[in-house]
């Protein structure tokens, strides 16, 4: 996810889109604003470092990106399953804000997704928002916790703690969501002690958090389904929520990449992330972390997970191919899983393109059937934000 | 047969070369001044619709602030609380370059990221690029089309100094669009654009923004009556004095207003083809009167009548045609200085257009075309028919053409006399079109002109004998001359009485304008010195003075009293564009408001205002509203809407009004709370209409979203202050310390001669116009009258040959034109005073609803009657000299 945001982050807020829907058009690449671009003047993710809460649930604006990235799985009472990302992306477009008197003087550009599928109708609605840091239209609070992009928020119910928050967000089309997220189980740092390295030179890194089970509940609305709660349709689930910051991640030979989380149901979970290089070679660096059921954490570096493609999926948008079916094995833990897409259309089609979806996870871990659910991202395939033909 | 009917017409033309010129110049510089004012006008609206339309976007609705601006905070409720996505904040102002004070620069201040539904080209395509990141960030940071850029003498990196009110910022140019349409070239020019937080600090509106551009979501607009739900939700959540209008109600409002004055221009314009048509008549009327006995030897040789119109309207299409072409090429040119003067004027009177280019639309290039045309071909009918009308026999015979004509005279004067009437009528009964205004100015002007030669007669009947006596046989055969070939006199004595009218009622109105504009202002500058923070356009301050800085002021030595002015202007759903001013007012200017007849007692209005129980309307906002004294106007104030909770109320809102109907909502201002007319004042600062309030009562209703703020002071000294110049430039400089930033100050005379300076601005098309008219008209007599003369050859002939010397030809030319001259310059004064009284009284007060006091004087006429007796005399010059040097024996072989 680490990456994924990275691109999407940097690269959505500067990037050059269709006029339709655009923001604004920048000169800059997705590839310059991330690999290289203008680092001077931020700080920079070098070594491993103490997370300290409640200040690192807040926002860290001397790095240029930083994300709060929730996804999870849903069961309504009446056995229908949903699934949900909800990303809040910062950007600091300037190492300092402008030296200007107005309560709109900001460096900070807020974009948030929030994308709903429901796995029953095998529907998926997703829509992206973006707002400056100012004048109460979005932002970030360390205590209280709270991150909003105007109507969407996560926001801590009592005031020291940031667990349990409230987490909300609608659709313009009319579906919202409305949960209570608990902590589960404590955060994991990924990486070196939390420092996930993403490109060969110091500094090309991010600092990185997940955690991997957090219980929900809470409730569905679809506009035109008829529920005897006026609160909408109850349901329970688990979520995933990344955090991550830095300054400068991708190196240039990459093209995109593919990002999973697992939840699987003997109590462990799985992060590992694939980028695409442009020279074919499988990038060294490319690492996971696997949680076991009593809580230990098994670093996974890139040679000790094999990942295969079982099947592609079609965009109706302009075609563009993306996997969509995946064996992944992690032979030394006894790992053999096969990862399906719960609906084949979890296609994000805003400004930066990619696919991020529920999938079902079967398979055998450590000699024993298991089963699961994840979420896949991946980036990369697509141009940036494409209209359908009309 | 055919062959020879158009070898005789072209040959016609060839020997008379003079007259051809003339006709093409009276054809083409009377389609001329229609075209190029079309153009000017067509491209100043357009510039505007243009600019307008890159500013607003592609908006559906908009949120417009009311005095004290639109808090910051409503972005966030609309969105959040709206329920609205598409929610754009805008910050307008205007600044200029220090070097080029005279050009407004519009400073568009905008959320990049809140920008891409709105305004398209900011999000790249065909304009180019703006780095919405480096806006945001970089202090300073403007972007600007090439054009801009170019004219400013600034490339993509430099700095950009300004003058923004009293401040001079600098700002540094971080890129350069270059739109590769001329459209979007147009809606760029002279805009700054800034991000939003950068506008707030240049324009010192910290907090506050101008404008919100929304977009209502289809999915509303699809629902039954859901729009209408929707919007009466928005509104509520809007402070009490902004107003939710559909996109673009401001932009209509303020081209409304700009409709009487292109509708005036248009109607001078008309004026010169008017004079147009004269010429090309007279000329047709002539060259056929010139052919009779061609025409007549023709039929008799067995051309049909019909021949022979063809002919005669075939020459006139093909002069029409030639000469319309040119107009529409020399209208083209002419349009590109006139384009500069009309924008100019609409700057200074209503608001901020830059043309980028003269826009050339084809259609207004065809109707020039087609109206210069359509008028010769309808000047040439009478002539052609009379043509083939008549008798082979008669057209042989000349005299019978006169004795035709005299026969004609009593009936066009009475033809004139009913048009008059009808002109009149049509003034009388209509109380404000301004459409029957110009239809009724122009019936009486036809109608006098019909009139023009029956009087001619009656004059010159009258002072043949006299002149008889002065002048001798050549004085009695001059007067005789003009009456007895009146067929072509006619048509010449007309248009000169018109053009010389024209001038002379152009001329009064604006006289008369200016000395109401002066006297008027000998009342309202009442105080000794005005203060306001430096504004860009003239006449309308931008910026705002701490409200502190009246107290201060009134505590300087020399300072007797201060009274404070806060004007705002705002579009309302009921009044349109209308300036709302708060007015703190001291006693010691009381007498500056100039209360019309019908007010109350002047001491007891002046009370009551001060208590707030009521306002004072201008003028023009009375007319244009239909209101008088007493009548209820609606005023802004804060609170809630629907009389729900919040709001000091004095006049008792109706608790738990609840929703009201969208329909309702539009004719319900301000909550639909009135205050009756007190007085009303003379006023011709401002044709939008302005509504006075007492300032406190003003402070009252807005309550926490009244400002502390004011636009400009004026100062009343202590006797003897005034007069001495070390004291006057202490207060100045103790007001200037106190503002801590520039100030504009002015004296009383001052700000007096600054306002005339507009005022004659404004006035300067009109005066071109006015002389285009007129030279229009000068070749038309020029032209007729020289004509005349040339085609008396064969009868100065005889008068040659029976003894009449070079001298006492020149003499005899000279006098007829000279009595020509004089006689129109005689009817001309009536005529045009006339005019003058129409233009003053109904125009004027239709299109601005400003009544103006007449005054006629005494330099004027003299001036332009002048000028028609040396026009006259000038047309003889050269038909008696070359009499003079024609042997009577080649004269009298005639042609």
């Amino acid at each position: 996810m680490v990456v994924a945001a990275g691109l999407l982050g940097w690269g959505a807020l500067r990037l050059a889109s269709p006029p339709e829907r655009s923001e604004v058009r920048a000169t800059l690449s997705a590839a310059e604003a991330l690999a290289g671009g203008d680092t001077a003047g931020f700080a920079r993710a070098m070594e491993p470092r103490e997370f300290i809460f409640p200040d690192d649930h807040g926002p860290h604006p001397g790095y240029r990106t930083e994300w709060w990235y929730l996804t999870g799985h849903l069961d309504a009472e009446d056995g229908r399953i949903f699934g949900f990302q909800l990303t809040f992306f910062r950007n600091s477009l300037s190492p300092e804000p402008p030296d200007r008197a107005s309560a709109w003087s900001t460096n900070q550009l807020w974009m948030g997704h929030f994308a709903l599928t429901d796995v029953t109708s095998g529907t998926h609605g997703y829509e992206e928002r973006f707002a400056r840091g100012a004048v109460g239209l979005a932002g970030a609070t360390a205590s209280p916790f709270r991150v909003w992009l105007e109507g969407w928020e996560l926001a801590a119910l009592g005031p020291d703690e940031a667990f349990p928050f409230r987490l909300r967000a609608t659709l313009e089309s009319g579906e919202e969501l409305e949960l209570v997220v608990e902590e589960g189980r404590p955060p994991v740092l990924q990486g070196d002690r939390g420092l996930s390295q993403k490109g060969p030179e110091p500094g090309n890194a991010s600092y990185y958090l997940s955690w991997t089970r957090m219980p929900v509940r809470g409730h569905v609305r679809i506009p035109g389904a008829s529920t005897s709660d006026p609160a909408g349709l109850p349901v329970t689930g688990e979520a995933w929520m990344d955090r991550e910051w830095s300054t400068s991640a991708l190196g240039e030979m990459h093209l995109g990449w593919d990002w999973f989380s697992l939840q699987l149901d003997d109590g462990s979970e799985l992060m590992f992330f694939e980028l695409r290089r442009s020279d074919g070679a499988r990038e060294p660096l490319n690492h996971g972390t696997l949680v076991a059921p009593d809580g230990r954490v098994i670093p996974l570096a890139a040679d000790r997970v094999e990942l295969e493609v079982l099947d592609r999926w079609e965009s109706p948008v302009d075609g563009t191919r993306y996997p969509a079916g995946w064996r992944l094995q992690v032979p030394d833990e006894g790992i053999d899983l096969t990862l399906t897409p719960r609906v084949a259309d979890q296609e994000m089609n805003v400004t930066f393109r990619y696919w991020e979806g529920a999938l079902e996870v079967s398979g055998r871990s450590g000699g024993r059937a298991v089963g699961g659910r994840g979420y896949a991202e991946l980036t990369g395939y697509a141009a940036s934000e494409t209209r359908p033909p009309s | 047969m055919s062959d020879l009917v158009a070898r005789a017409t072209r040959r016609h033309l060839v020997r008379h070369p003079w007259q051809l010129v003339l006709t093409l110049l009276g054809v083409s510089l009377g389609v001329a001044v229609t075209v190029a004012l079309d153009l000017a006008i067509q491209s100043s609206r357009e510039a505007f619709r243009v600019s307008s339309e890159t500013i607003t976007g592609r908006a559906t609705h908009q949120v417009l602030a009311g005095p004290s601006g639109l808090p910051d905070a409503l972005v966030g409720r609309l969105r959040l609380e709206g329920g609205l996505r598409e929610v754009a904040p805008v910050v307008e102002g205007w600044g200029v370059h220090p070097d080029q004070p005279d050009r407004p620069l519009r400073i568009l201040g905008v959320d990049p990221f809140a920008e891409a539904p709105f305004r398209p080209w900011l999000a790249g395509g065909p304009t180019g690029e703006v780095d919405g990141a480096r806006l945001v960030t970089e202090a300073g940071a403007v972007f600007l089309s090439a054009g801009t850029a170019t004219s400013l003498g600034v490339e993509a990196g430099d700095s950009l100094p300004l003058r923004i009110g009293g401040t001079q910022p600098v700002l540094r140019v971080a890129g350069v669009l270059d739109p590769s349409d001329a459209l979007a070239r147009q809606g760029l020019r002279d805009l700054l654009l800034v991000d939003l937080a950068e506008a707030q600090d240049l324009l010192g509106s910290m907090g506050r923004l101008d404008r919100i551009d929304l977009r209502i979501p289809e999915r509303w607009r699809a629902e039954a009556g859901g729009e209408a739900a929707l919007l009466e939700a928005l509104e509520a959540l809007l402070p009490g004095d902004a107003r939710l209008v559909a996109a673009g109600t401001r932009e209509a409002t303020m081209e409304e207003m700009v409709r009487a004055f292109d509708l005036n221009l248009t109607a001078l314009s008309l004026l010169g083809l008017l004079f147009g048509v004269f010429l090309i008549y007279n000329t047709m009327t002539f060259s056929v009167v010139q052919r009779r006995r061609l025409f007549g030897t023709l039929r008799a040789l067995g051309t049909t009548r019909r021949r022979i119109l063809a002919a005669v309207l075939g020459e006139a299409l093909a002069l029409g045609a030639a000469g319309a072409a040119l107009g529409v090429a020399l209208g083209v040119v002419l349009g590109r200085g006139l384009v500069l003067l009309v924008t100019r004027t609409i700057n200074d009177l209503y608001f901020v257009v830059s043309v980028e280019s003269l826009a050339l639309p084809p259609e207004a290039l065809l109707r020039g075309a087609v109206l210069g045309i359509g008028a010769t071909l309808l000047a040439s009918i009478p002539p052609a028919w009379e043509a083939t009308t008549v008798s082979p026999r008669e057209a042989l015979a000349r005299s019978t053409v006169e004795s035709r004509v005299r026969e004609l005279v009593p009936r066009a004067a009475l033809f004139g006399l009913g048009l008059l009437l009808a002109g009149i009528a049509l003034l009388a009964l209509t109380s404000r079109s301004l459409g029957a205004a110009f239809g009724g100015l122009f019936a009486v002007l036809v109608g006098l002109a019909l009139m023009v030669p029956a009087a001619t007669i009656g004059v010159l009947g009258v002072l043949r004998p006299l002149l008889g006596r002065v002048a001798g046989i050549i004085g009695a055969m001059a007067a005789r001359g003009v009456v007895t070939s009146l067929s072509r006199t006619a048509p010449a004595l007309a248009s000169l009485v018109i053009a010389v009218a024209v001038v002379v009622g152009l001329g009064i109105m604006i006289q008369s304008f200016r000395g109401s504009v002066v006297r008027w202002l000998d009342v309202t500058l009442q105080a000794d010195l005005y203060v306001s923070p430096p504004g860009v356009v003239a006449n309308r301050p931008e910026g705002r003075l701490p409200g502190a800085l009246a107290a201060v002021a009134a505590d300087l030595p020399g300072v007797a009293g201060v009274s404070t002015y806060l004007g705002t202007e705002l579009v309302t759903e009921r009044y349109g564009m209308t300036r709302f001013v708060a007015l703190g007012l001291d006693p010691r200017g009381e007498r500056s408001l100039d209360l019309m007849e019908g007010s109350d007692p002047a001491g007891r209005a002046f009370e009551r205002f001060r208590a707030g129980e009521g306002v004072f309307v201008s003028e023009p906002f009375a007319f244009r509203h239909d209101l008088g004294v007493g009548d209820p106007v609606a005023v802004p104030r804060d609170g809630a809407r629907g009389g729900g909770s919040g709001g000091g109320d004095p006049g008792g809102g109706v608790p738990g009004g609840g929703a009201r109907g969208a329909d309702d909502r539009r004719t319900q201002d301000f909550g639909g709370e009135t205050l009756p007319i007190l007085a009303i004042f003379r006023d011709y600062g401002s044709e939008a209409g302005t509504v006075m309030l007492a300032r406190e009562a003003w402070d009252a209703r807005l309550g926490d979203a009244a400002e502390a703020e004011v636009t400009s002071l004026g100062l009343f000294f202590e006797p003897g202050i005034a007069d001495d110049p070390v004291a006057v430039e202490r207060i100045a400089a103790g007001l200037r310390e106190a503002a801590g930033a520039p100030l504009e100050i002015r004296s009383n005379r001052d700000l007096r001669a600054l306002t005339l300076e507009v005022f004659d601005r404004t006035f300067e098309v009109t005066r071109v116009l006015r002389l285009l008219a007129f030279v229009v008209a000068f070749i038309a007599v020029l032209s007729a009258l020289m004509a005349l003369e040339l085609e008396r050859g064969r009868e100065l002939g005889v008068l040659r040959a029976t003894g009449m010397t070079p001298r006492q030809t020149w003499g005899l030319v000279t006098l007829q034109t000279g009595l020509m001259g004089a006689v129109s310059g005689l009817f001309a004064l009536p005529v045009g005073v006339a005019l003058a009284a129409v233009m003053i009284h109904v125009v004027n007060r239709r299109s601005f609803g400003w009544s103006l006091d007449m005054e006629v004087g005494l330099a004027l006429p003299l001036q332009a009657v002048l000028l028609a007796l040396v026009g006259a005399l000038l047309a003889g010059v050269y038909p008696s000299w070359k009499m003079s040097r024609t042997a009577p024996s080649a004269a009298l072989r005639g042609e």
